[in-house]
C-alpha cells in the first residue's frame, strides 16, 4: 500500500465541471491541492473515435446505468472534463421560478436571480459562450423552429459553450458528443482545469475513491488506481465534486448516512424522452449544430418540461427506435429522415441512490403520476410539432435518458432533511464541501452547468475566505 | 474468435442473438457478417460486474435457445409495459442489454463494413480549417417570423391560426377531445376565479355566473369530449342497388379556420363552446369578444393552461370594426352570435366574399301559459325566464300570454314573486339577479318602458326605477298592448310584459307575429295540446312545461328562423356545422366499364331503358328482372367500352 506523507490543503474528487472549478480558485488562491478523477485524462487526439469506445471510455458501467425499473437510463460520465466533455454545453441562467422553488425548498436566501448573476459573471468569464448560430442549423433545427412557430409556440436560440466550431467547412458538434476532437467545445480540460494546473494543481486521473474518512481535522482518501494498486492521501479539506451519484455512493460507502439520514435522497434526473418523426425529405439531424434551438414558452416552463431539438449518434438512435430484425434496419436506413426533439421533465418526484449490501448501486427513480403528466404534455406538443411540418410518423422513444443527475446532497439549512449546508459543507462536518450538482434542491428543469460553474465558483470563494486568503 | 470476457459458447450466444436483432439486408450486412463481435472485450472491460455477469448468463442461455424461442424471449421483451412491474422491468433489461450490446457492437461500424454509408451517418467534425479546393458549406437565411407580413392585429391571427390548422387537423377526434377533457378540469378547478372575473365585465349576480355560464361550459364541454369521437366518424351511408359493390360514406373534415365572434352578454359561455366545438371538428380559430366584456387574457390563460397551441385559437380585442377586419381576413366560416343589426352587416359582408356565416342572433320570445297549467310553477318559471341574466339573454321570455281564466291568479302570483327578487352584483352567491352590463342596453329598456306607460300600460312592480340606474329591478306590466315597443322590439333586460288570450288558435297567430322566431315555451297539462301547438309555433326550439331549456342540453341544435337568424350551433348539427362534409364513394380497382360510360349505342339504350322499368316498377318479378337485364347490361358496356363503338 502506498501512502504519501504530504498533507494537502484540499483533495477535490471529481474533475468535472464543479471539480475544476473550484480547484481553480483554491489553487488561484495559493492552497496546494490534490484532484483525484476515477476516469481517464484524455485530449483532443485521444478522444475515442468509436461511439462503441465513447460510450465505454467516457462513462461508468460502459455506457449506462439503469434505475431499478429498468425504465430510466443514466449516462454519468466518467472522464478527465466529466459532464463538460460529453454533454452539449448548453449554458442556461435559471429564472425566477427555478431559483424560487430552490429558495423554497431550501430555505436558502441567497438563491436569487439577483444575488447569483455575480457569480453567473464570473463563471462567464472563464469560458466562450456563444448563441448556436442559426445560419448554420441543420434540417432538425428547421422543424423544431417551424413547428413552434406553426403551433404558436414560443422558442429562443440556445447559448452554448463553444468556439470556432467550424460549420461552413461543415463540421458536425454530434461528434463532440464523445470529447470535441477540435478543443472548440469548451470543455474544463481546455479552460478551467487547465488553468488550475497550470496553476500547481495536482491531477491523478485513473483513480478511484473508494473510501473517505474525517478524522483528527484532517480527512484520509483512499481508493485504487487503474491497476488495482491503492493509494491514499491525506488533506486538511475535502471536497466531492463526483456528482450526484458519485457524491452520494462514496458517502453512503464510507458510513455518513448515520449522521446525514437524507443522504441519497432527493434524486433528480430531468428524465429526457428522445422522440423521432419521419418525413420524406432528408433532414440531416446530425450535421452541422447538433442543437440550436430551446422551448421558451411560459406554459411550457410552468407545465414542468421543455423541449429541445437534438439528435444521437448510430448506436443511441438504434437504441431509441423499438424493435428489431428487417423493420428496424429499414428505419436505421432512413437515419437522414429522421428529426428528433427530447422532452426534458422538470421531475417533480425525487429519487433515492441507495447501496446494496454487495457496495453495487441502487438508484430507486420513477415518475409518479405528475411527472409522467408533464412528459405527455410534452409529448402532445411535439405531435403537434411534427405534424405542423409534414411527419409522416411519429416514433416516441421507449427508455427515459438521465443526464442531468442532481441531488443526494442535497442543499438545507438543517440536517434532518438536507445533507449541505448554504457554506457547501456537510452538515457537521467542518472540512467537507461539496459544490456540484449533488447540492440542486430540487429539479430545476433547465440544463445545469452553468449553474454548477457559478456555484462551484463561490463555493471556491468561500472557502477561500474562511482560510483567510 | 475469442474473448477475454465471454466464452466461446457465450459469444455464440450473442452472435446468435444478433443476427435476430440485425438480420442483414441488401444493404446492411448481418451481425455476424459484420464482424462486430471481434470487438466485445471493448465494451465488456469497462461494464459493472453485475451487467457483465448478468448478460454472460444470458448469451450462455441464448447458445442453447432454439431460434424461434430466442426470437420470443426479444419479441416478449418488447412488450415490457403489458408486464406488470417487475416482470417488466426484467424485460427492459433483458431489452436493453442484448439490443445495447448488438446495436453497439454493430452500428459503431468500427471495421468500417460500410454500416455508415448504407444509414448514411457521415457526421465528421475536423480539427483542421477548410483544406483548399473543399467547399463551405453554404450558411442559410436568417429565418423569418410566421405573419410578420400581417398588416393588421386580424389578419396576424388569421394568418397564425391558418398555420395551426396544419397540426390540428391531423388529430384524431379523440387526441383533441383531450384537450376539451382538460379544458373541463380546469374550468371546474378554476371557477371561483372565473366568476370574480365575469362579474368584473358583466355585473351578473354570483349564482346567475355559476348556474349559467360555469354549469353550461362544464356540462357542454362533457357532452361534446364524449360524443364527438362519435358523431365526427366517418359514417357509412346508403348506397342503391344499382351501384352495387360500391360503398358510400361521409367524412367530417375541418373546415380550416373559423372565425367566431361573440356578445356581451354570456362572455365566457359563448367563447368556450364554440370555440370547444370547433377545435374538435379540427379547425383552428380566430375568436373575437365583444368589446364590453373582452374577459382579457381569460380565455388564453384557460387554453394554454389545458396546453392548447397559442395558434389554434387566436384572440382579437376590438369592436366591430375589428370584427369586420376578421372579416375580410377570408376565414372559412363566421359563426356569430349577438344583434340582428350587427348580424345582418357582417352577412352582407361575408356574402361579398363568399364566406359562410351562421347567425345566432336576437329574439322576442313567447311564452305561453294555458289555463291548465299549474299557477304557482308557471308564474316560478315565467320569472326566472325573463330575469335569469337580468333578462340579457337572447331566449329571455319576452312576451307572457296567459289565458284568461287564469290571467288574474297568474298575474298577483307573478307579482308577489317578483317583488321578491334579491338584486345585487353579490359575492357570496344570495342575489337573484345582477345589473344591467352595459349603458346603452339600459336606454333602450327605459324607452320600452316609457312609452309602453305612454300607451297605457300599468305597472305593477318596480315602478321604483330611476330610469338611469344599472341596477333595473323586475318590473312586471299589465295591459299591454300588441302595438307597443316592448311588445315587438327585443328588450333585453327585466320586462316582464303580460298579455290575456283566449285560445289556441289566437295565441299561436300572436306569438308567431313577430319578426323573431328564436324559441319559445308552451305551459300545460295536456301535453296533447302543448305538442301541437310547439309544432305550429315558427322558432328554433320550444320548451313544454319548462323554459329556456332547450339551449341548457348540449344535444340539442341552438338557432333560430327569422331574424332570429340561420344556422345551428350546438348538438351533432352544431359540431357537423364546424365541418366539411365530404361524400366519399369508393369502388373496386377493377378492369371494368361502367353501364353509363361510353359509348352510348341503341343497343345500350334499349337495356338501360329495360332496366328502369325493372328497377322502379312497382311488379312484384322486377327484382330478378333487374338483375338479369342489369348483368346483360353490365356484359354489353363492358365489352363495347373496351373494344370500341365499332364492334
Amino acid at each position: 500500500m502506498s501512502s504519501t506523507q504530504d498533507i494537502y490543503d484540499a483533495i477535490i474528487i471529481g474533475a468535472g465541471t464543479s471539480g475544476s472549478y473550484v480547484a481553480l480558485g483554491l489553487v488561484q488562491g495559493g492552497m496546494k491541492c490534490l484532484m483525484l478523477e476515477a476516469g481517464h485524462d484524455f485530449d483532443k487526439n485521444s478522444y475515442p473515435q468509436s461511439e462503441l469506445d465513447a460510450n465505454s471510455q467516457l462513462f461508468w458501467g460502459g455506457g449506462v446505468e439503469l434505475n431499478s425499473s429498468a425504465d430510466i437510463g443514466f449516462l454519468r460520465p466518467k472522464v478527465v472534463g466529466g459532464g463538460s466533455v460529453v454533454n452539449q454545453a448548453l449554458m442556461d441562467r435559471f429564472d425566477d421560478l427555478a431559483f424560487d422553488s430552490w429558495r423554497e425548498a431550501s430555505g436558502v436566501d441567497y438563491f436569487t436571480r439577483e444575488y447569483m448573476e455575480q457569480w453567473y459573471d464570473k463563471a462567464a468569464e472563464q469560458i466562450s459562450i456563444q448563441t448556436v448560430p442559426e445560419a448554420y442549423r441543420n434540417g432538425n433545427a428547421d422543424v423544431f423552429r417551424n413547428g413552434f412557430e406553426a403551433n404558436g409556440y414560443c422558442y429562443a436560440p440556445l447559448q452554448r459553450a463553444q468556439k470556432d466550431c467550424g460549420h461552413a467547412q461543415g463540421n458536425s458538434c454530434i461528434v463532440c458528443l464523445g470529447g470535441c476532437k477540435r478543443d472548440s467545445k469548451q470543455s474544463t480540460p481546455i479552460t478551467g482545469l487547465k488553468r488550475a494546473r497550470e496553476a500547481g494543481l495536482e491531477l491523478r486521473a485513473d483513480f478511484e475513491v473508494e473510501h473517505i474518512e474525517a478524522r483528527d481535522g484532517e480527512v484520509r482518501v483512499g481508493g485504487r488506481g487503474r491497476d488495482g494498486s491503492p493509494s491514499n492521501y491525506r488533506a486538511r479539506r475535502l471536497v466531492l465534486a463526483a456528482g450526484a451519484i458519485g457524491n452520494s455512493k462514496l458517502l453512503l460507502a464510507s458510513g455518513f448516512q448515520s449522521k446525514l439520514p437524507a443522504l441519497g435522497h432527493n434524486f433528480h434526473t430531468h428524465p429526457q424522452y428522445m422522440n423521432l418523426a419521419l418525413y420524406e425529405e432528408p433532414v440531416d439531424a446530425f450535421k452541422g449544430p447538433l442543437q440550436s434551438y430551446k422551448s421558451a414558452d411560459h406554459h411550457f416552463r410552468h407545465s414542468g418540461f421543455k423541449l429541445e431539438n437534438v439528435f444521437a449518434p448510430p448506436v443511441a438512435i438504434a437504441m431509441l427506435i423499438p424493435g428489431f430484425g428487417r423493420l428496424h434496419q429499414r428505419y436505421m436506413k432512413k437515419m437522414r429522415h429522421f428529426a428528433c426533439i427530447e422532452v426534458a421533465v422538470r421531475d417533480s418526484s425525487p429519487g433515492r441512490i441507495r447501496l446494496k449490501r454487495n457496495g453495487d448501486l441502487l438508484i430507486e427513480k420513477t415518475l409518479n403520476d405528475e411527472d409522467k403528466r408533464r412528459r405527455d404534455n410534452g409529448r402532445d406538443a411535439l405531435r403537434n410539432i411534427f405534424y405542423a411540418t409534414g411527419a409522416s410518423e411519429i416514433i416516441e422513444g421507449n427508455v427515459a435518458i438521465g443526464l442531468h443527475l442532481q441531488g443526494g446532497c442535497n442543499m438545507g439549512l438543517s440536517g434532518g432533511h438536507s445533507v449541505t449546508g448554504p457554506d457547501f459543507k456537510l452538515h457537521g462536518y467542518d472540512n467537507i464541501y461539496t459544490a456540484d450538482s449533488s447540492i440542486f434542491p430540487n429539479a430545476p428543469g433547465l440544463n445545469p452547468a452553468f449553474t454548477i460553474m457559478a456555484l462551484s465558483i463561490k463555493a471556491a470563494a468561500d472557502i477561500l475566505a474562511e482560510e483567510g486568503r | 474468435m475469442s474473448s477475454r470476457n465471454l466464452s466461446a459458447a457465450q459469444l455464440s450466444g450473442l452472435v446468435k442473438a444478433g443476427d435476430i436483432v440485425i438480420p442483414g439486408d441488401a444493404e446492411l450486412p448481418s451481425f455476424s457478417r459484420s464482424g462486430a463481435s471481434a470487438h466485445v472485450d471493448r465494451m465488456f472491460d469497462y461494464m459493472h460486474d453485475s451487467d457483465r455477469d448478468g448478460l454472460k448468463l444470458l448469451f450462455s442461455i441464448f447458445n442453447v435457445l432454439p431460434a424461434f424461442l430466442l426470437r420470443g424471449i426479444l419479441k416478449l421483451s418488447e412488450k415490457d409495459k403489458a408486464l406488470p412491474g417487475p416482470l417488466g422491468a426484467a424485460a427492459r433489461m433483458i431489452n436493453v442489454g442484448v439490443k445495447g450490446v448488438v446495436m453497439t457492437l454493430y452500428y459503431s461500424d468500427t471495421d468500417q463494413v460500410g454500416i455508415n454509408q448504407a444509414i448514411g451517418w457521415d457526421a465528421k467534425c475536423d480539427e483542421l480549417d477548410l483544406p483548399e479546393g473543399v467547399e463551405e458549406v453554404a450558411a442559410k437565411e436568417a429565418p423569418q417570423a410566421l405573419a410578420a407580413a400581417a398588416s393588421s392585429e386580424a389578419e396576424r391571427a388569421t394568418m397564425l391560426a391558418r398555420a395551426g390548422a396544419a397540426a390540428l387537423s391531423r388529430l384524431s377526434v379523440k387526441e383533441r377531445s383531450a384537450y376539451v377533457a382538460s379544458l373541463r378540469d380546469i374550468v371546474l378547478r378554476r371557477r371561483e376565479q372565473i366568476i370574480d372575473r365575469i362579474q368584473a365585465d358583466t355585473a351578473k349576480s354570483r349564482s346567475d355566473a355559476l348556474m349559467s355560464e360555469i354549469y353550461g361550459v362544464l356540462e357542454a364541454l362533457h357532452w361534446l369530449e364524449k360524443r364527438a369521437p362519435k358523431l365526427l366518424a366517418d359514417r357509412k351511408q346508403y348506397t342503391p342497388l344499382s351501384m352495387l359493390g360500391k360503398s358510400s360514406w361521409t367524412w367530417y373534415e375541418p373546415l380550416g379556420t373559423v372565425l367566431i365572434i361573440s356578445p356581451w352578454n354570456y362572455p365566457f359561455i359563448q367563447a368556450l363552446i364554440p370555440i370547444a366545438s370547433a377545435l374538435l371538428a379540427g379547425n383552428t380559430v380566430i375568436y373575437k369578444p365583444s368589446e364590453h366584456t373582452p374577459l382579457e387574457g381569460l380565455i388564453e390563460e384557460l387554453l394554454a393552461e389545458a396546453q392548447v397551441p397559442p395558434n389554434w385559437v387566436r384572440i382579437v380585442y376590438g369592436d366591430g370594426s375589428t370584427g369586420a377586419q376578421c372579416v375580410a381576413a377570408r376565414p372559412d366560416k363566421v359563426f356569430f352570435t349577438g344583434s340582428t343589426r350587427t348580424g345582418r352587416k357582417i352577412a352582407a359582408q361575408a356574402s361579398e366574399l363568399l364566406v359562410p356565416v351562421e347567425l345566432e342572433l336576437g329574439g322576442k320570445d313567447p311564452m305561453i301559459v294555458f289555463a291548465d297549467a299549474d299557477v304557482q310553477r308557471a308564474a316560478a318559471g315565467a320569472l326566472w325566464g325573463a330575469l335569469t341574466n337580468t333578462g340579457q339573454s337572447c331566449t329571455s321570455v319576452e312576451r307572457l300570454y296567459v289565458e284568461r281564466p287564469i290571467y288574474d291568479a297568474f298575474k298577483s302570483e307573478l307579482t308577489r314573486q317578483a317583488e321578491r327578487i334579491v338584486q345585487a352584483v353579490d359575492s357570496d352567491g344570495s342575489a337573484d339577479i345582477g345589473e344591467m352590463t352595459t349603458g346603452f342596453q339600459v336606454e333602450i329598456v327605459a324607452r320600452h318602458l316609457e312609452d309602453a306607460r305612454a300607451k297605457g300600460a300599468a305597472v305593477l312592480c318596480g315602478e321604483q326605477w330611476d330610469g338611469k340606474s344599472k341596477a333595473i329591478p323586475p318590473i312586471v306590466l299589465d295591459r299591454v298592448s300588441d302595438d307597443m315597443l316592448l311588445a315587438v322590439e327585443e328588450s333585453f333586460g327585466p320586462l316582464i310584459p303580460l298579455m290575456p288570450f283566449d285560445g289556441e288558435e289566437e295565441v299561436i297567430a300572436r306569438a308567431n307575429d313577430s319578426e323573431y322566431g328564436l324559441t319559445a315555451s308552451v305551459w300545460s297539462k295536456d301535453l296533447e295540446r302543448a305538442r301541437r301547438v310547439a309544432r305550429r309555433l315558427a322558432c328554433g326550439g320550444v320548451s313544454i312545461n319548462n323554459v329556456m331549456l332547450t339551449e341548457g342540453n348540449p344535444a340539442l341544435p341552438f338557432g333560430g328562423v327569422k331574424n332570429s337568424g340561420f344556422g345551428r350551433h350546438k348538438g351533432e348539427h352544431g359540431l357537423h356545422g364546424f365541418c366539411n362534409i365530404k361524400s366519399v364513394l369508393i369502388d373496386k380497382d377493377s378492369n371494368k366499364i361502367e353501364a353509363n360510360w361510353y359509348p352510348y349505342t341503341t343497343e345500350k339504350y334499349r337495356l338501360f331503358s329495360d332496366l328502369l322499368t325493372h328497377l322502379f316498377g312497382r311488379r312484384r318479378s322486377a327484382l330478378i328482372k333487374f338483375a338479369a337485364t342489369g348483368m346483360k347490361l353490365e356484359k354489353y358496356s363492358d365489352k363495347a367500352g373496351k373494344r370500341g363503338r365499332e364492334q
